[in-house]
C-alpha cells in the first residue's frame, strides 16, 4: 500500500516536472530546470571550452583520452574539453568541494557513485533529466539499473559512463584438482564457504598454499551482498524516497554476513589480504586464492596475468531465497550549473550524449571491462566480438539483466556514504580480529556514523 | 671626535634599522604567510562547524575540543601517536648508537660500511614505504616467505592489528637511521683527540671507553636527535599512507592522519574537528619538545 501511494506521489511529481518543462516552450536561455536550449550552443561564437575533471588512470585513461579526441575532433573550432586528471575519487571529491568554495568548478565532472547524494545536495548541478527533457531525448537506451542508481525523485541527475559490478571470480584450475566443477559455482555465501574449505590446501608441513577464498576488506562487497538480500543498507527506502538518516547495515542480516567472512579467515579457509583491493587482487593473480570477489573492471587484467583460467560466475547471494541482486557501481558524469555559460552548459551535454553513446560505451567497454551503460552497444559487432573472446564477461550481462531495479539494488543514497562504508570495513576487521562480534562492530560503526548522517543532513538543510 | 661610548646619531641607527627590516623583510613575509597565517586560520577553523563543502559556517566556541575530550577513539588516536613515537625514536637513536660504536673499532672496510648505514638517508619516505609494503605484503612478501622456510608464521604484517603498527614502526626507524648515524659519525668525529687518548692511557678500552667517554660525549648530538626523531615521528604522515592508511582497525592512525582522514579522506570535509586535532597535535609537539629541553637537556655535556 505504502510503496505504491509513494510511487503514485512520484509520478505525479515527474508529472507536474514535465508540464512544467514543456510550458516553458523552447527559449533560449535556461529555465528553473538549469537547462539551456541547443540553440545557446549555436549562438556562441568561438570555441567553448570545457573542463573536465576526472579519475582514470592507466588503461582506463588511455581509452578515455581516445574518446576526448574523437570528441573533439568532431566538434573542432566548436567545442574542446578538457580532461583533466585529479587523483582518486575521494582526492576528486576534496579537490571539488574546494572549487566549490572558490566558484571555480569543473564544466564536466566524474564522481563515484557514492558521491551521488552529495552532489545533489551540493545544488551546483544541472540535471542530465533536465537537458534530455528539453530536447525530448530519450534515456531509455540507458541499462535500467544504472538509470535507476544515478535517479533522485524519478529523475536521472548525472550521465552514467563508467559503471562496473562485482562477481564471483574462479581459479577454474583449482576447482578441478579439488574435485570440484567449475561450471557450478557456489550461489549463496553458505555454498561459497564449503567449496572454500574444500579448495583450501595445505602442504606437507600444514602451511596453507592455497586459500580457498579470499577478498580485499571493501565495504562495497557488503553492499552488494545486502541488496543481493533485498536488505537497505540505509533508512527512507535507501534514502530515495527521502534524506536518509540512519544507516540500516547493523541488522541482523548485516551481521550474518560479517560474521561469515570473519569465519572463514578464522577457520584459515579465507585469506586476509587487507583493505587494499590491488593486494587481493595479487593474491588472486597469484593463485594463492581459489575464489574471489571482484568488480567487472579487472576482467581483462586477470585473463592477461593470470597463469590459470579464470572463470566468472554470478555474485553470491546470501541465501538462495534472496530477491535481490547486484548493485551497480563506478562513476557517473555531472553537469556544473553555476558560474557556466549556457554554452558551457550545452557543450558539456553534448559530451556526456557522445559518451553514452553506443559505439562510445562499445569502445569503452571493450577497452576497459566496464559494463556499458548503454544497452545498445551490446549489440555492436565489435562488443559481440570482444564477448565472444572473453565469454566471462556474459556472466555480468545476465547478472544485470537478471536483476530488477528496486530501491535496494538502486543503493543507498546517503550523503556520507564513503564514511559508512569505512565503518563497515573497520567492523570487518574488529570481527576476523574478534575484538568485537559482528553485530556489535556494526551498531558500533552505525553509532559512530549518526553524528556525521546528522550534521551532514543539517548543513544541507 | 666622538668618544667610542657615545650612541650613534639617530638618523644613522634609522637608516641601519630600516636597512635591517628591508633585509628582514622577504623572510618576515614568507613566515608570515606560510607560518603565521595558517597558524591563525588553524584556530579560527577549529572554532567553527563546516558547511558541506568545507567553509567554515558557524561559530561553535571550543565544541570541537570537547567532543574531542570525550570521544574514545581520539584517546586511542592519542594512545597510538605515543606508542609510535616511543617504538621509533627509542630503537632509533640506540640502533644507530650501537652501529657507530661498532664501527669505532678498527675494522676492514668501515668506510663501505658507514656508507652503507647512511644509504637509507638517500631514500624518498615514499619509495621506501613502497618497498617495505612488498616485504610485508602477506601473501607474496618477502617477510612471509622466509618465516614459512622456517615453519612459520603466515603473519598479518599490516592486516593484523596487533602487527600493524609496529610494521610501520620498523619501516620508519630504517628510514631514519640513515640520518641518525650520518649525525652520530659526525659527533664522534668531533671529539677531541686527546681525551680518547687520555682515557686509554689510563687503561680503558671497549665499553667502559664507551660508557665514560664516548656516549657523554656525544650528548649534544644525541640530544639533538631524540628531539630532531620524536618531532619526526609526530608528524610522520607518507609510509602510514602508502602501507596501512591508517588501518587496520585504527592500529595505526596517529594524530597527523586522523587530521588528514577529518579533512580529506573517504568524502570527509570536516575541517573543524581536523584543525581542532592539528592544535592538539601543536600543543603534544611543543609540551614533548619544551619536556624535553627541560629535563633530559640537563644531563648533556656540552664541550
Amino acid at each position: 500500500m505504502k510503496r505504491s501511494s509513494r510511487a503514485l506521489a512520484a509520478l505525479l511529481v515527474s508529472g507536474l516536472a514535465l508540464t512544467a518543462c514543456s510550458s516553458t516552450g523552447s527559449g533560449g536561455s535556461s529555465d528553473d530546470s538549469g537547462a539551456p536550449a541547443a540553440s545557446a550552443l549555436d549562438q556562441a561564437s568561438g570555441v567553448t571550452t570545457i573542463e573536465f575533471w576526472h579519475s582514470m588512470t592507466g588503461k582506463n585513461a588511455e581509452a578515455l583520452t581516445a574518446l576526448v579526441n574523437q570528441f573533439n575532433t568532431a566538434h573542432q573550432g566548436k567545442i574542446e574539453v578538457k580532461p583533466l586528471f585529479q587523483g582518486t575519487y575521494d582526492d576528486l571529491i576534496a579537490k571539488y568541494k574546494a572549487s566549490v568554495q572558490q566558484k571555480a568548478t569543473p564544466a564536466v565532472v566524474q564522481v563515484y557513485d557514492i558521491g551521488s547524494r552529495f552532489m545533489v545536495d551540493s545544488k551546483q548541478i544541472v540535471p542530465a533529466q533536465a537537458f534530455a527533457d528539453k530536447d525530448g531525448y530519450s534515456l531509455e537506451d540507458l541499462q535500467a539499473n544504472i538509470r535507476n542508481y544515478y535517479s533522485f525523485g524519478g529523475k536521472l541527475q548525472s550521465m552514467p559512463f563508467n559503471s562496473s559490478m562485482p562477481l564471483l571470480y574462479l581459479n577454474e584450475d583449482a576447482f578441478k584438482e579439488a574435485g570440484l566443477d567449475p561450471a557450478k559455482p557456489p550461489t549463496t555465501l553458505a555454498e561459497l564457504g564449503d567449496m572454500a574449505k574444500k579448495l583450501t590446501k595445505k602442504d606437507a608441513d600444514g602451511k596453507t598454499v592455497r586459500y580457498g577464498f579470499g577478498a580485499a576488506i571493501y565495504g562495497w562487497f557488503v553492499e552488494q551482498l545486502l541488496a543481493e538480500n533485498g536488505a537497505l543498507y540505509c533508512d527512507s527506502d535507501n534514502g530515495r524516497s527521502g534524506k536518509a538518516g540512519k544507516a540500516a547495515f547493523d541488522s541482523a542480516k548485516g551481521a550474518e554476513i560479517v560474521q561469515w567472512w570473519a569465519d572463514l579467515v578464522k577457520g584459515g579457509y579465507a585469506a586476509n589480504t587487507g583493505r587494499q583491493t590491488t593486494d587481493a587482487q595479487a593474491a588472486f593473480k597469484a593463485g594463492t586464492v581459489a575464489m574471489h570477489l571482484e568488480s567487472t573492471g579487472v576482467l581483462r587484467g586477470y585473463t592477461e596475468a593470470a597463469k590459470f583460467t579464470v572463470g566468472t560466475a554470478a555474485f553470491p547471494k546470501t541465501a538462495a531465497d534472496d530477491q535481490g541482486g547486484p548493485i551497480i557501481g563506478g562513476a557517473s558524469l555531472w553537469i556544473s550549473g553555476p558560474g557556466h555559460s549556457d554554452a558551457q552548459k550545452r557543450a558539456s551535454w553534448e559530451f556526456e550524449k557522445f559518451l553514452s553513446a553506443p559505439e562510445q560505451q562499445a569502445a569503452w567497454h571493450t577497452g576497459t571491462g566496464y559494463f556499458p551503460v548503454n544497452t545498445k552497444a551490446l549489440d555492436l559487432p565489435a562488443d559481440k566480438e570482444w564477448v565472444a573472446k572473453y565469454p566471462q564477461f556474459q556472466t555480468a550481462i545476465s547478472q544485470l539483466k537478471a536483476t530488477k531495479p528496486t530501491t535496494a539494488t538502486a543503493g543507498c543514497a546517503l550523503g556520507v556514504m564513503p564514511q559508512a562504508r569505512k565503518g563497515v570495513e573497520t567492523a570487518i576487521e574488529q570481527t576476523i580480529a574478534g575484538t568485537k562480534s559482528a553485530q556489535q562492530a556494526l551498531s558500533d560503526a552505525a553509532k559512530e556514523l549518526q553524528p556525521a548522517i546528522e550534521s551532514y543532513n543539517s548543513s544541507v538543510g | 671626535m666622538p668618544t667610542a661610548s657615545s650612541p650613534p646619531e639617530p638618523r644613522r641607527r634609522l637608516g641601519e634599522h630600516g636597512l635591517a627590516w628591508a633585509f628582514l623583510l622577504p623572510s618576515v613575509v614568507v613566515f608570515a604567510l606560510f607560518i603565521l597565517y595558517p597558524l591563525g586560520r588553524t584556530f579560527y577553523l577549529s572554532a567553527h562547524a563546516n558547511d558541506l563543502f568545507g567553509a567554515p559556517s558557524r561559530y561553535v566556541g571550543m565544541k570541537h575540543y570537547t567532543d574531542l575530550l570525550s570521544s574514545a577513539d581520539f584517546r586511542h588516536t592519542l594512545v597510538t601517536t605515543a606508542l609510535f613515537v616511543l617504538f621509533t625514536v627509542v630503537p632509533g637513536v640506540l640502533g644507530a648508537l650501537l652501529l657507530v660504536l661498532l664501527m669505532e673499532s678498527r675494522i676492514r672496510g668501515v668506510r663501505l660500511l658507514r656508507s652503507a648505514f647512511a644509504l637509507p638517508f638517500a631514500f624518498s619516505v615514499a619509495s621506501a614505504s613502497v618497498v617495505f609494503s612488498v616485504f610485508y605484503n602477506p601473501a607474496s612478501g618477502v617477510l612471509n616467505g622466509l618465516l614459512s622456510n622456517l615453519g612459520l608464521g603466515p603473519v598479518g604484517w599490516l592486516t593484523d592489528s596487533k602487527w600493524a603498527l609496529l610494521s610501520v614502526a620498523v619501516s620508519t626507524i630504517w628510514m631514519n637511521l640513515g640520518y641518525n648515524v650520518l649525525v652520530l659519525s659526525a659527533g664522534i668525529g668531533s671529539i677531541p683527540g686527546e681525551i680518547t687518548e687520555a682515557a686509554r692511557l689510563d687503561g680503558a678500552s671497549g665499553l667502559r671507553l664507551a660508557r665514560s667517554i664516548t656516549v657523554p660525549m656525544l650528548g649534544p648530538s644525541l640530544f639533538f636527535l631524540v628531539v630532531i626523531s620524536t618531532v619526526n615521528a609526530l608528524q610522520s604522515f607518507g609510509q602510514i599512507h602508502i602501507l596501512t592508511r591508517g588501518g587496520p582497525d585504527g592500529s595505526t592512525r596517529t594524530l597527523v592522519y586522523s587530521v588528514y582522514e577529518k579533512a580529506f579522506a573517504y568524502g570527509s570535509s570536516d575541517f573543524g574537528t581536523a584543525s581542532a586535532q592539528a592544535v592538539v597535535l601543536m600543543v603534544v609537539v611543543l609540551a614533548c619538545t619544551a619536556v624535553q629541553f627541560g629535563v633530559l637537556e640537563r644531563k648533556v655535556h656540552y664541550a
